[in-house]
């Protein structure tokens, strides 16, 4: 099989010049492989394999065993799920699906090949089994990075989880680690002890402000369920410049017959739980039980705490990538994540535009390679860029969640199938600016005690053209309620999104 | 700890049987927003 990609002017991103023709010779297989397997790479994978025939080959290339559903994190970080209930082991099921699997980690991408190999390929570092710490290059006719973020936990000095009493609940085994601590704190606190807990962003460039939320909410009804809530200071502390940011600039939401801006409720809902809060604020070292952040006003302040859970930054992987001579061309796979389909021309915040994210997630040097879910880099952030008085970048990076890491990952699945079906335009477009996205914040847990936040947002990247007098969202689409049914709710959407991960009967049905 | 939230609200946000209904409710507008579809934003060349 041959790839043959058409001349096209970089800066120009028109389908048209997109054109991709696929020539099937003799060999009449295309092989896909996807590097990583959380949400955007498990989608595309099941996807690709429910629409390409058994001819083509799908390789899943993953260091981590396990899928997971990271949202449900939450809970086990508060006890209330074990880690087991939360992930399921993928080799025997991409055995099943005819999906290949190694259990490794990419290290560099040769999108042209080498001088002994002909094909693009990714070099690849097993961490397992016989062949671990041992490489392959995996060729590839189109490449899938859906390799998420590096939780850069060392872009913060002395914020690591499990040190300093300072947890994350970013992976199972951070949640885990999360509830032990806590619960050793409970335990104090049932003798007599008092006690600070502290929750939010550990970084000024953090990002997934929504799950530090989830859980602050839900450490805080399990203080309550333990009779120990009297005794503990709760306090929220993060990078946003008001409540309620969550890195996407805010949003004016309707709330039952009420219009709402997201600060105003998230500040009714903390003020109703006793819960303090910290804005404006870059933590950039943690010591023993010591979180020490520069706030926008430029003051160097300290919080104390006895248990903290702080999401650290996220970054890119720091891939490398070569040409066939061998020569660094990592600047055009890479800017920190993967280039794609955006406008990067820095400009300032006040021109900013909904057309600068990427439709199609394709990388514009090598058409054949994509990448959904968080591995793509955004053109900018979502909320207004904001800097201390000592010059330090203090805002939210721009979240990605889970709703369109699947919906990316399977529209670049569907464009796939499209190019080798011999259609040559990608005709699958989603941008973020033309997306909603559904977030069902757990506030506590429990059947009839539990309770969640829902939100919904349309678009995620707010279109301030187009809704010009609310904030860049439409309202209808953009609403928020609290209550029992949103712990429903999001009790309901883990067992749904378990179920599609496993891909049991009709599991394409649920929609991302 | 500052009350925030009436309590005829609350008791709207607890109560199991009115919440029932919400549920209902909140997933046909989730649906909706999320089956509502997407699409790319720039102008076709
Ligand atoms: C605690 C928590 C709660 C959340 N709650 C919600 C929620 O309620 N709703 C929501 O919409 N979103 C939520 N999110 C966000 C959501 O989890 C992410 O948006 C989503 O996981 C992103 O998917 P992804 O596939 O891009 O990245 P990931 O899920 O991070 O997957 C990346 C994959 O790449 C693999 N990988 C890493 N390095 C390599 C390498 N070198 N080579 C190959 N593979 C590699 C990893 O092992 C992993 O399998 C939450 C996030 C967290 C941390």
């Amino acid at each position: 099989m041959q790839i043959i990609f058409h001349q096209t002017d970089a800066n120009h991103f028109s389908m048209k010049c997109n054109a991709i023709i696929l020539q099937l010779n003799n060999q009449p297989m295309a092989k896909i492989v996807i590097l990583g397997a959380g949400i955007s790479g498990h989608v595309a994978a099941s996807h690709l394999r429910r629409k390409l025939s058994k001819q083509h080959e799908v390789v899943v290339v993953s260091p981590n065993s396990n899928y997971q559903w990271i949202p449900s994190n939450i809970w086990v970080g508060i006890g209330r799920m074990k880690s087991e209930q939360i992930l399921f082991p993928l080799e025997p099921l991409y055995k099943k699906k005819n999906i290949g699997f190694k259990q490794a980690k990419a290290v560099s991408f040769h999108p042209e090949g080498d001088k002994e190999v002909t094909k693009p390929y990714v070099m690849v570092e097993y961490v397992k089994g016989e062949d671990k710490n041992n490489f392959e290059k995996v060729t590839y006719d189109f490449l899938i990075n859906a390799t998420g973020p590096k939780l850069a936990f060392d872009m913060t000095e002395g914020l690591e989880p499990g040190k300093n009493k300072a947890y994350s609940v970013c992976t199972y085994g951070h949640a885990e680690h999360a509830w032990h601590g806590l619960k050793e704190l409970i335990e104090e606190v049932k003798k007599g002890k008092k006690a600070k807990i502290l929750i939010g962003t550990g970084h000024a460039k953090s990002t997934c402000q929504g799950a530090a939320f989830e859980y602050i909410l839900n450490v805080e009804q399990e203080l309550r369920r333990h009779d120990v809530r009297e005794l503990v200071e709760v306090t929220w502390i993060a990078n946003e410049y008001q409540l309620g940011d969550f890195g996407m600039d805010g949003m004016l939401l309707s709330y039952g017959s009420n219009i709402m801006k997201s600060n105003e409720m998230i500040e009714m809902i903390f003020e109703d739980r006793g819960i303090n809060w910290i804005i404006g604020a870059g933590v950039n070292k943690i010591e023993d039980g010591v979180a020490h952040y520069e706030t926008l006003d430029g003051e160097y302040k300290t919080e104390t705490y006895d248990f903290a859970m702080l999401i650290p930054a996220f970054s890119g992987h720091g891939f490398k990538a070569y040409d066939k001579e061998d020569n660094d061309i990592t600047e055009k796979l890479f800017k920190g994540f993967m280039i794609v389909d955006a406008d990067y021309t820095p400009r300032p915040y006040e021109e900013w535009t909904v057309q600068d994210w990427p439709e199609t997630y394709q990388n514009p040097s090598y058409k054949n390679i994509f990448a959904p879910g968080i591995a793509f880099a955004p053109p900018h952030a979502i909320s207004k860029p904001r800097v201390s008085k000592n010059g330090t970048a203090i805002s939210p990076a721009p979240p990605r969640t889970g709703m369109p890491s699947g919906i990316t990952a399977k529209l670049v699945a569907e464009n796939i199938v499209d190019i080798i079906n011999g259609k040559k335009t990608l005709n699958h477009k989603g941008s973020m600016g033309n997306m909603g996205a559904a977030c069902i914040a757990s506030a506590g847990f429990g059947m009839t005690k539990g309770s969640g936040v829902s939100i919904t947002t349309y678009p995620i990247v707010p279109d301030y053209v187009k809704y010009p007098d609310t904030q860049g969202r439409k309202l209808g689409k953009t609403f928020g309620e609290i209550g029992l049914a949103g712990h429903w709710l999001k009790l309901t959407l883990h067992y749904a999104f378990i179920y599609k991960a496993k891909m049991k009967p009709f599991w394409w049905l649920i929609p991302e | 700890m500052t009350q925030r939230i009436s309590k005829t609200k609350r008791f709207i946000m607890m109560n199991p049987v009115i919440q029932f209904f919400k549920y209902i409710y909140l997933s046909i507008k989730i649906l909706v927003v999320v089956a509502g579809g997407h699409g790319g934003t720039r102008n076709k060349v």
